[in-house]
Parts: C-alpha cells; structure tokens; sequence
C-alpha cells in the first residue's frame, strides 16, 4: 500500500486533533530471547526519527504543547499524537518518521533500556501486577501472550540499538493503520503520500492483506495452556490476598466474542455487576473486583479478580468459584440479560467520548482485521444472544479455570488446598 | 456539547474529609459509599441497576475538600437520572445492616491501599507536612475510627453537610429539552439554604505547611523515592495557582523540563521524576516524587536543590516559559471534550465560585513573565522551603 490504512473521523471539537498510528508488531513478536526487544523499539522511537534527534523532537512536540507517546501491547504498537489543529500539519509527518526513519541512536537506547528495566523492578511492588504475572504464566507460558510487554529483565538487559535495528525494518512490512479524528484540517491530507515522512512507507504492506501475526499456538481455537485447575503462588508480605481467576478464550470478533462480552459485562461492568453484588454487596468481602478481558487479536484472557483480606479470602475465592461455574450451568434469567445488553450498549458509548478514543477504536478494528462497521453490528447481533447461547459459550470457553494468587505465604497454601478442592 | 451521544450529571458537596470534625475521621468517604446503598425510595443496589439499564453509569469520589456524584446517561435519559440522583444523594437510607456490610467493604479498600507501598509513601508525606489537619489524614479513615462509627453519626454528617448553600449540580454533555424546569421543581431547588458552618471547608483556617526532612524504610518498595512537597497558594488565587502550574510545567514536565533534562536524561540518577499540583481549598500543594535507585538518593536531592536553585537566581528563557504555556493550556483545552471531565471541571468551580467560564483560567497565563515567576514562584519551590521525604526500601523502622 501506498501509506499506512488511513481513518478520518472528522469532529466538532474546540479545536482538537488526536492521530492514532497502530503498528502491527506489538510484544507478542518479539524474538526468542529478546522479550522486551518491541517496547524497547518503541519507546526509543521517541527519541529521534526523521531529521530530529531527541532534543529537536522534544523541542517540537512539547513547543507546541502536544502530546506524542508511543505504547507496545501484545499485538502492536500505538503512537498517540495529541495536538491543536493548528499544529497538525507541522506535526503530523513525526508519525511518519518514527515507522519509516527512527535513528535509535546507542545512547538514546540504552537509556531507554535502563529505564525500562527500572519501571520492570517498580512494577513488582503492585500485588496486582504479581497476580496477573503469575495467571499469565499459567496460561500462556512462553507464547507470545507469555510475558509484560515492558519485557524479561535478563532479556532485556543485553538488547541494545543494533538488536533494534532489525526489528525497526520489519515495522513498515507489516502493515499499519493511521487514523485521525476531531478538527482535521483539510489542507493536512492533500498531498499526503508527497510528504517525506510517508514515501518510504510506499513498499509497506496493506493491513487488510495480511493475517495474524501470533504464533499459531496462541491465535488458534485449540490454544492448550497449562492443565485445568492448575495454580500458581505468589508469596508476599501484604495485607490482602490478590485472586485471579481466568482462562484463554478467543480473538476480538471470532464468533463467540460477543456472548463473551456480554458475560463479561454480566459478570464485571458495573455496580450492578454480579462480582460487584455478590462479594461487595452481598459479603462485603471486597473492594476492588471485576473481570479483565481486553480485545486481542489471539486467545484474549477472561480473567475474574479480587482482592481480599486473609480472613475473607477463602470465602472470596468460592464465590469466585460459584460465579465462574454458574455460567457454563445456569441460564441467565431476562432480566439479568437484558441488563447484559444494555451495560454493552452503553460501553460501546461510553469508550468514544473523546477524538483519542474514537481514534483508538477505529485503528484498533482495522488493526484486528476487523471491519469499521463492527461494533454497529454487534450492537444489531445483540437481540440474537439469547440466555442459552450464553451458557453454551461459557461451556466452551471458560472451562476449569487456572488460579493464580499473591498474598501472605500461610493463607496461600490454604487457598491452594481449598482450589483442588472446590475443582 | 452538541455532539455529544451523553449526559453527565454531576453532584457536588462540600463535604469532603476536611469537613469531618473529630471522631468522624473517615465518614466523608464513608458515606459516599452509603448513598449508594439506597434512599427512602431505592433499595440497595436499585439505583446502580436502574442506571445501568439505561445504558450509564454511575460513580463518585471523595477528596479533601469536597465530594462528587456523578451518572453518565444518554440524553433521553437524563431526567430520569436526574430524579434517581438526587433522590439517592440527598436522602440516603443508611441502614444498620447495609451499614456494617459496607464497612467492611470500606476496611478492605483500607486494606488495599496500604498493599501498595507508593500510595503509602505519599501518605506519609502529607502526615508530615500537614500535621493534625485534614489533609494530612487519609481520606479513607482509620479503622479504629471507622469501627466507632455509627449511622446516626454518619446522619448527622449528612444532614449538616449536605445542605443547598453547600451543593451544586453541573450537567454537561447533551442538554435535552425540559432538563431546566425539571431541576427547578427538583429536590435539589428544595434543599434548605441555612449554611451551618459558612460555606463548609474554612478557607479563613489556612493550610498550616511544616517544612523539614525524613527519611523511612519501606517494606516491599522496590526503588528509593524522594519525595518533595511544597504549600501553594488556595484555589480562590487563580492567578498564583496558574502560575505555579506554569513553573512546575517549566520544572518536571516533558524531556525538556529542566528536572527531567538533567537528572534522567543527563546525569540518568533516576527513573522517573515528576511534579503535581493539587489545587485546595485551604492551600494547595506541590508535590516532586523521583523514583531512583537507593544509593542514588543523596545524589538526587542534591541535584534537585541545584536545579531549584538555579531558577530561583535567573529568570528562565522567554521559549521555556513559552512552552510551558502551551502546555499549560493545552491541557485543559484537552480535558474538555469528554461530558464527564467538563461536568468535573465547571462543578468544582461553580461550587467554590472560582469562575464562570471553563477557559477562564488561561487568561491568567499571560500574567506571567519569566522574572516575575522567578521572584514570585521559583523563588518559593527551594528545598528549605520544602517538607523532603526519603524512602528506602527495607523494613520499617
């Protein structure tokens, strides 16, 4: 393709452009021992493409009082650009620059590896980040899902610019979507594909022609992780027991997707949510409960979590048990149903108040091989999800699901011993 | 918002931690959890599901200052949202059962946050540096506190805080027709008017900052932090609070701020160094975290003390401070185009009576020139000045 997959969205706004680049190599890419190696990329893509070095780039970005920041997720990368209208057209071609011409200079790159590996300690003081470090070890193992995208100390520690540069030349074969939403000048667009920064792009590949780029294990329908039930133990001197609970389940818009979100909003959106009644209103056993299930374009987890004290935890973790397995064994009454329904309803809404996220949203479906009109569709698909095909995909999906906990050496012993039980 | 797919509709009072006397520690945010236990007229959890069934969603948070609730509907449900609301916040049910089983759900939340030893850090922090005053306590409370609490004391919260002079609705978003006249014959137009303690938070009672130096152990913290606050002027000072907002810009945000230039990208002694202003009622306050590693800590501090110094002796460049404005108005230019963060913004003023319009803060920007924020600002923000707090992983002491 001649640029990268262009969205516009124009809107109303006072005044305000936000630009979304998805690039499709995220951390679930990264080279066999060099776990880390694409956040590492990408976070050094701010530090000087183009004909900007750090300082310039800094020097334009922050001058304008513009936002440019650079993510890595499992399944790409996501530069965010947030600007007056008035500035995207000096702006704008940074984008481009960062695919096409990053310099990753040495010491720009070990800086950035060092922070890294620093932000990669701080994380472990969060009982949270340990507890889902552990379920997705148990789930994904070293699959591409396997790791944070922030990397694997050990790995990280020996990457530097050179092993970047490899990876920097795969970034424009893969295919990238750019969208831009809000006050969209019209003068940015003319001659767009004439601008510097985007003519190296005219070899890259078009999104919409390729496939998946996860390791068959993890895209697939079939993706095994470890044997049902099994547990993985954090030991930590806190106060609270964190739990999570969840399996593997399947890409964002596979045909069982969206009986999973409308569980999910069931289960985790909301003070009406069953997690919410059940273990806040119910027990008063927790505070911070819900269900994590992102979009992925490969096996996504759907994992229920909680966090609760010593004393409380065994009981937290049965009705965690109880609300897991009483989807795959009740029918959810009309009621509750329709409540599902509405709850995504209103997410849907809810998740593209802003330019950056409707931006987000529209790169992320193009991204995902998915078509613009997705989400009106699901929406359309709702009133066909009735209680029994939910059910059903709760029996296919979330099968005996795998436990990880972090807490207080003594109780997690405990809870293990409650687990085998309880499966 | 005439774009807008939403309506927010936000609640506020001045009725946050800062407004609890004694033996009511912790009842503020108590009491936020308890409205939505139901009112006279919902049962427990009905005012969530009626919401949610809407397509919303509902929320709310406490501070030190003030409380808000806010629904987030579509459009055609907003009168209704608008009755649930306020039927739920102005008369809560707060029953005796309801009320034990939401303590505990409280001491869990108390539970949780001392599990993370970053948010413990910067509690100790505001402990010492504002002693014996409501913003040196958690907003959460104490337990023992907590446990001592009763409904009836909680009532009498209620009934003395959340009084008309001391509450305001913004709604933001898409505004249907009739949304107006509904207020005006609603519950909120019939709130008594009687202010019992002048306006709630005592602006006359000023933030009493204590200045010095500390050092901790913290278990489980990974990396060192050098923690630095400040006293800044109240939020009714919307020119000295622009300007300080103008120099912490200019200090700690972005690559070429002059903290974040030298110590992570020059000298690379710490992993993140950062500067925030929290806008209060009896004095605001400024607040540098930098996260380093432990044998690096006296090596910060003292090129923290350099840098602050240095903008305190020479005005900064005229293309700093011109930065540091774009910046500082983009950011809240940016923060207006979600129904949610504009009904925030224009309810926390209205309820203060900062400003009229959402924009009108940037006016105060060009007040600004590089020698008047050194003498004014920079001059302020030097380490005696400062209440410094170093913690090291390790035990506690």
């Amino acid at each position: 393709m001649p640029l990268p997959d262009l969205i516009l969205d124009p809107v109303n706004t006072p005044g305000v452009m936000a630009a979304k680049l998805w690039i499709r190599r995220g951390s679930g890419a990264d080279p066999d021992g060099e776990r880390g190696a694409h956040q590492l990329l990408g976070s050094s893509l701010t530090r000087g493409c183009g004909p900007l070095d750090h300082l310039a780039l800094a020097d334009l970005v922050e001058g304008c009082g513009a936002g440019l920041r650079c993510d890595t997720h499992e399944d790409g990368m996501l530069i965010s650009l947030k600007c007056r209208d008035t500035d995207a057209a000096e702006l704008l071609p940074v984008l481009g620059w960062m695919l096409s011409a990053p310099q990753l200079r040495p010491e720009q790159v070990n800086l950035e590896r060092e922070l890294s590996l620093q932000a990669l300690q701080r994380q472990r003081e969060d009982p949270f980040h340990l507890a889902y470090d552990g379920w997705r070890q148990l789930a994904y193992g070293t699959g591409p899902y396997g790791h944070d995208p922030l990397g694997v100390s050990d790995e990280l520690q020996v990457l530097d610019a050179q092993s970047l540069r490899p990876l920097a030349e795969q970034l424009t074969c893969h295919g990238s979507v750019l969208a831009l939403s809000g006050t969209i000048p019209t003068e940015l667009l003319s001659g767009l594909e004439d601008r510097p920064a985007f003519q190296s792009l005219q070899t890259g590949q078009g999104l919409n022609q390729a496939g998946p780029d996860l390791d068959d294990q993890c895209a697939t329908e079939t993706f095994a992780p470890q044997p049902q039930g099994a547990v993985s133990l954090h030991p930590l001197a806190t106060e609270q027991v964190v739990m999570m609970l969840g399996r593997p389940t399947r890409p964002h818009g596979h045909p069982d997707d969206l009986a999973l979100r409308l569980l999910q909003a069931h289960l985790g959106v909301g003070m009406s949510s069953l997690l919410f009644r059940r273990l806040r209103e119910d027990h008063g056993v927790a505070y911070d409960v819900g269900v994590h299930h992102p979009a992925r374009a490969a096996a996504a987890p759907f994992v229920l979590h909680a966090s609760s004290s010593v004393e409380r935890a065994r009981l937290s973790l049965r009705l965690l048990h109880q609300s897991w397995q009483e989807l795959a064994e009740r029918l959810l009454n009309e009621e509750d149903l329709e409540l599902a329904r509405a709850k995504f309803r209103g997410q849907l809404a809810h998740a593209t108040q802003t330019t950056g996220q409707r931006a987000e949203r529209r790169a992320q479906l193009r991204a995902l091989g998915l078509d613009d009109a997705h989400d009106q569709r699901s929406l359309e698909q709702l009133k066909e999800l009735d209680a029994e095909v939910l059910r059903t995909t709760a029996a296919r999906c979330l099968q005996t699901p795998l436990l990880s906990l972090c807490g207080p050496k003594e109780s997690l012993h405990t809870l293990a011993e409650d687990w085998r039980k309880l499966i | 918002m005439p774009e807008s797919t939403l309506t927010c509709l936000d609640f506020w009072c001045k009725a946050g931690s800062a407004s609890e006397a004694t033996g009511e520690e912790g009842i503020a945010h108590f009491l936020e959890h308890m409205v939505f236990k139901g009112s006279q007229r919902l049962g427990p959890g009905q005012f969530d599901r009626r919401i949610e069934a809407l397509g919303g969603s509902s929320n709310a948070a406490t501070g030190f200052d003030d409380v808000h609730f806010h629904a987030l509907v579509p459009p055609e449900a907003a009168a209704e949202g608008l009755d649930l609301l306020l039927d739920l916040v102005l008369e809560p049910a707060l029953e005796a059962d309801a009320y034990a089983m939401e303590r505990d759900v409280v001491l869990e939340e108390i539970a949780q946050y001392r599990d993370q030893p970053d948010d413990q850090v910067i509690q100790q922090l505001l402990t010492r540096c504002c002693p014996d005053q409501a913003y040196g306590r958690p907003i959460l409370g104490w337990e023992t506190s907590l446990l001592a609490s009763t409904p009836a004391l909680m009532r009498r919260f209620h009934e003395r805080r959340y009084q008309g002079s001391n509450c305001c609705l913004a709604v933001a978003g898409a505004l249907p027709a009739g949304l107006e006249s509904r207020l005006t014959a609603s519950a909120m137009a019939a709130l008594p008017k009687k202010d019992v303690e002048g306006g709630g938070v005592q602006r006359s009672t000023p933030l009493r900052f204590k200045a010095g130096h500390a050092a901790i152990q913290v278990p489980r913290l990974e990396a060192a932090r050098v923690l630095m606050a400040w006293p800044a002027a109240p939020a009714e000072d919307q020119l000295a609070v622009m300007g300080m907002d103008l120099a912490t810009t200019v200090l700690a945000e972005g690559r070429r701020s002059r903290l974040v230039q030298h110590l992570r990208e020059e000298l690379q002694i710490v992993e993140s160094i950062d500067m925030d202003l929290t806008v209060l009622e009896q004095g605001s306050l400024v607040m540098l975290e930098a996260c380093c590693p432990p044998d690096l800590v006296e090596q910060v501090e003292q090129e923290v003390q350099i840098v602050l110094a240095a903008v305190a002796a020479e005005p900064i460049h005229a293309n700093e401070l011109e930065r540091a404005r774009q910046l500082v108005g983009n950011g809240l230019r940016f923060s207006l185009e979600a129904p949610g963060a504009v009904a925030g913004i224009a309810g926390a003023q209205t309820l203060w009576g900062h400003s009229k319009s959402l924009l009108e803060p940037l006016i105060h920007l060009n007040h600004w020139d590089p020698e008047t924020l050194r003498t004014s600002v920079f001059s302020q923000l030097q380490t005696e000045q400062a209440f410094t707090l170093v913690a090291l992983p390790g035990d506690e002491d």
